[in-house]
């Protein structure tokens, strides 16, 4: 990371202050500026597509305009100070705004080509194709077995056969087999926070998602945990297209094929992480990704 | 309040900034509860456990040449209204203050015509002596006899010889015997005799009422009604497939759900009309005929049941010939009863001698105990005043049960619409007041309503079905207008759902205002059409048109649900705060994986909210169990010849009324004929229902405190 900023700080220093937050400005202003993206997303197929995507709580709109694809087999880290709208747009992709009163949108994404907001699409089919991870590790008070199949019991899934191989099969996926194996049975309450998010890691993938989205999965975790969890996105990346919130940079710097930064609600900047973190086009970019600026 | 920070700085913190007046003020408030609280608690369970302690028979002897035998209870000191002279011949006549003491003795001896308890001033007493053959007798009716056991008598002779303690005691334990056959007869073969003679007559009446309303009505063949009844089926599936096949892709769902809802009203408006087991009623010579098979079935019973009187007649007469002679300290006898004053009493009115002046420690300890068998698994006697209290635990505990099976379901469920599906607005936060409300209507009011609704409307139409029932015709245009106004309702409340993440257009709020309305005009005309259907004729028609109400009288269901009524309110506010205190996380985590509402409700929400919910249940039993106003409108009596719960059919008999401790403690205390013989059981049947209550807690508390083991968030 300081050998990225030792890079980049030169430029920004060389451009002209009044200048250098043109966009900055502009978005304070309310204005909703075209999003610079590059070329290199462009060329990979998206597998989720954000087409001028628009939020409201009540009077207060958090998203603008908001046009992205998730290449597929990549992972797209979204990153941008406080109150950007990241982890709303993060949830708005699986519906979870729905359940707040008052959200109202405009504009639609499609998932592989479907569409997630339009008429007659079934919520709760939708969710279960996607996977999702929270900033804070949510295992339910059950059994870790319990808590891993729960995607495939509601949707009816008896078996026990079934269950016992899924469950092996996401657990090992997310790299806590080895630890909880002989304690299936056992409370999830009881592991440790690294665990628990790694349980819930193992909990979205076990009906194997089209999309993982993981809204600040290290937030709550000390950094041995985070290590832990990064090298377990960096697996499950050669497997699913993963959609990640993050407002630690070095971790989308770490993780991510593709970053999108975001400010007020407005995309930014869009393209490969390295091209984001050492070249980005725009010196707005480079003061948040420096630490200059956010 | 460091010495070194106060002595750098040259300040001192003033106390009433560390608070400490405050600080003592809250520890005086909460010694003041926990001493009453401990006063309370150790008044009942002194005065509770010394009732059954055996108390010394003394002999008193007054200078007025006058002598007798007491129990004594208490001694104080009294002002008496005329000065007394003297100190007394007792050293312990006065107190250390030179006042005069008296003694309150408990003489029983009822039936010589004489107050069971006496004060004494101890001044006017020559001499107190405590003889060893002095007894207390506790005997079947008119309650203690204290005096003195002279000699046994056969066929009114003397029996001769030593008479000693266990002479005495083998006489009473064959008496036992043979009252304990007596019993097994009444309760027996006599009991089960009267209940098939009270199941021939009803049958009969049934039958009679049946031939009286159906005159001159034909029924259809039993083919043609099968017929029918399986066309209307298959029609009612038709329709319910089409429809399901109707309905598109995004409301399949809902349709269905309609579907179903519509068969299974359809199946029971069918099974209470077409039905195609209905019997013609009896025409007036097999009624006849009938009736003489009855007659003749219920004479060889009513001879049978001769037979066995006479069998428990024999049994008395052997009983009679077993008499003791007892004499009180004036030397008068103990009488038979009020009808024969000159025969000494049957060994058999005798239930327990206490021998406390001879004996040691372990005897009384034996008879303390005893007597608490006897009080927590015998039934009562002699007006309640005596005996047990086995029926009033009984019928307590099964109250409080039926209460928590009838109000944790509607509680719980009402919070969890309340809480999780009702759109939060002015008409939620109405219902909520309302429900917080009704906690503080006073309980007696539920007394009133429970008699009114729940016996007197409720338990009239569960008996004879609807006073005024309508025209056929007219009926079925009330089921279609409640069809219609459902099927309206329905569908108005699906229309009003907007696509999530859209506005509610206008349309949308008209439909969701108004579908309040139709489900309220969908409900009433069910309602009416329950009360006013020509179909049903009430399950117990033969015993009310005696005059003996089987539901439409005071019972421990009605009871039970007017206390449920009454603790609804608790278990919906800890519900609902439970319900609340559910993490948001797991909620999202659940949707995240893709559950329902439905399914994240019932496997994330209700179990989290567990605990929560059986604290609301706890404090509700706890209310209920100790609840009295109400119950005496609904149910519970003085005496309840039997349990509601028993080993013949149909085992739960909901309608019988029932005793209930609370109940039991005011007629003891305040109802009975001799309220101070009964002081002290007011005392230990306070103990135990305080002990029950307790119990409810203590195991409601274990189990809460393990389910909140289970759920205990480590970690992060």
């Amino acid at each position: 990371m300081s050998q990225v900023s030792a890079v980049t700080s030169n430029r920004a220093a060389a451009s002209d202050p009044a200048e250098r937050y043109r966009l900055i400005e502009e978005i304070r202003r309310g204005g909703v500026p075209t999003a610079e993206i590059h070329d290199e997303v462009r060329r990979h197929e998206p597998v989720l597509e954000v087409q001028a995507f628009r939020l409201w709580y009540g009077g207060a709109q958090a998203l603008f305009d908001v046009s992205m694809g998730a290449p597929r087999g990549k992972v797209t880290a979204i990153i941008g100070p406080s109150g950007c709208g990241k982890s709303t747009l993060l949830r708005s992709v699986n519906r979870l705004n729905d359940l707040i009163d008052g959200v109202r949108v405009e504009g639609d994404m499609t998932l592989n080509g479907a569409s997630i907001y339009g008429p007659g699409v079934d919520v709760i089919d939708l969710r279960k194709r996607l996977g999702m991870v929270f900033q804070k590790p949510n295992p339910f008070p059950m059994s870790i077995f319990e808590n891993v199949v729960y995607p495939l019991r509601i949707d009816g899934e008896r078996r026990r056969s079934v269950l016992q191989e899924a469950c092996e099969r996401a657990l090992t996926g997310a790299a806590i087999w080895n630890e909880v194996k002989d304690r299936l049975k056992e409370s999830a309450l009881g592991l440790s926070g690294g665990q628990q998010q790694r349980l819930c890691i193992a909990r979205a993938i076990v009906a194997d998602p089209e999309v993982l989205l993981l809204d600040e999965p290290c937030s709550a975790l000390d950094p041995i945990a985070t290590l832990r969890v990064e090298e377990l996105i960096a697996e499950i990346s050669q497997r699913y297209t993963v959609l990640i919130v993050t407002h630690n940079m070095q971790q989308a710097a770490r993780v991510s094929d593709f970053t999108a930064f975001m400010y007020l609600g407005r995309l930014v900047e869009f393209g490969p992480t390295s091209a984001i973190f050492q070249n980005p086009r725009l010196a707005e970019t480079e003061e948040y990704v420096t630490g200059r600026f956010g | 309040m460091s010495g070194r920070a106060a002595q750098s700085s040259g300040r001192r913190t003033p106390l009433s900034a560390h608070g400490a007046p405050g600080v003592w003020l809250l520890a005086l408030a909460l010694a003041i509860a926990l001493l009453m609280i401990v006063l309370l608690v150790g008044a009942i369970g002194l005065r509770g456990l010394s009732t059954f302690w055996p108390r010394p028979v003394e002999l008193v002897t007054l200078k007025s040449g006058e002598r007798l035998y007491g129990l004594p209870q208490r001694t104080e000191a009294f002002t008496p209204p005329v000065p007394i002279e003297g100190v007394g011949d007792l050293a312990s006549a006065i107190d250390a203050e030179g006042r005069p003491l008296r003694r309150l003795y408990r003489v029983g001896n009822r039936d010589l015509g004489q107050e069971a308890f006496r004060w004494i001033p101890l001044v006017e007493a020559a001499s107190i002596e405590r003889p060893s053959d002095a007894v207390a007798i506790e005997r079947r009716e008119w309650g203690l006899f204290v005096g003195r056991i002279e000699a046994l008598t056969e066929d009114g002779e003397r029996i001769e010889g030593e008479l000693g303690s266990d002479e005495v005691d083998e006489a009473i334990r064959r008496a036992d015997e043979r009252l304990g056959e007596i019993e097994a007869l009444q309760g027996g073969e006599l009991a089960s005799l009267d209940r098939e003679l009270e199941s021939l007559r009803l049958g009969l009446r049934a039958q009679e009422i049946r031939s009286e309303r159906l005159e001159g009505v034909e029924l259809a063949r039993p083919l043609v009604r099968w017929g029918r009844w399986c066309g209307l089926l298959a029609g009612v599936v038709l329709v319910g497939c089409f429809a399901a096949r109707a309905g598109g892709v995004g409301r399949g769902r809902a349709i269905r759900a309609m579907g179903l809802w519509c068969l299974a009203g359809l199946l029971l408006v069918g099974v209470l009309t077409e039905h195609p087991w209905a019997r013609n009623a009896l025409d007036a010579p097999a009624l006849a005929a009938r009736q003489a098979v009855v007659g003749e079935r219920r004479a060889a019973l009513e001879a049978e049941y001769e037979g066995l009187l006479a069998r428990i007649d024999r049994i008395r007469a052997e009983d009679a010939r077993f008499g003791v002679i007892v004499r009180d300290a004036e030397g008068r006898l103990a009488p038979r009863s009020a009808a024969s004053p000159d025969e000494p009493m049957l060994v058999s009115q005798i239930v327990r001698v206490v021998r406390s002046n001879e004996g040691g420690l372990d005897d009384r300890a034996r008879v303390y105990l005893a007597r608490w068998a006897e009080f927590l698994a015998d039934e009562p006697r002699a007006s309640n005043t005596e005996g047990g209290i086995w029926p009033v635990i009984f019928g307590t505990v099964v109250l409080t049960l039926l209460l928590a099976v009838a109000v944790a379901p509607l509680g719980v469920v009402a919070a969890v619409y309340l809480r999780e599906y009702a759109r939060q607005g002015v008409l939620t936060s109405l219902v909520r007041i309302s429900v917080n409300n009704l906690a503080g209507v006073p309980s007696i009011v539920y007394g009133v309503f429970g008699l009114g609704f729940f016996c007197y409307t409720l338990g009239r139409y569960v008996d004879t079905g609807p006073s005024a029932p309508m025209q056929a015709l007219p009926w079925w245009f009330l089921i279609g207008g409640a069809a219609v106004a459902v099927f309206g309702a329905l569908a108005l409340s699906v229309a009003a759902r907007p696509a999530p993440g859209r506005d509610r257009s206008a349309g949308m709020r008209l439909a969701g205002g108004v579908v309040g309305l139709v489900w309220l005009a969908a409900v009433g005309l069910l309602l009416a059409a329950a009360a006013t259907t020509p179909y049903f004729h009430g399950f117990f028609k033969a015993r009310a048109s005696e005059g003996t109400p089987t539901f439409g009288t005071r019972g421990i269901l009605w009871a039970s649900l007017t206390l449920a009524l009454l603790t609804l309110p608790v278990v919906i506010v800890a519900t609902e705060e439970a319900i609340s205190a559910v993490p948001r996380s797991m909620r999202e985590g659940s949707f995240g994986c893709g559950a329902s509402r439905w399914q994240t409700i019932w496997r994330i929400v209700l179990p989290g909210a567990g605990p929560g919910i059986l604290t609301g249940m706890i404090l509700a039993m706890a209310r209920g169990a100790g609840e009295v106003a109400p119950l005496m409108l609904v149910g519970a009596v003085k005496l309840a010849p039997e349990l509601p719960l028993s080993g013949e059919f149909p085992f739960v008999h909901a309608d019988r009324s029932f005793m209930h401790l609370g109940f039991h403690i005011y007629d003891l205390g305040f109802q009975s004929p001799d309220a101070q013989a009964a002081e002290g059981l007011v005392w230990s049947a306070t103990l135990v229902l305080v002990m029950i209550v307790f119990a409810l807690n203590l195991s409601a508390f274990v189990l809460r405190g393990r389910l909140r083991a289970k759920l205990r968030t480590s970690a992060v």
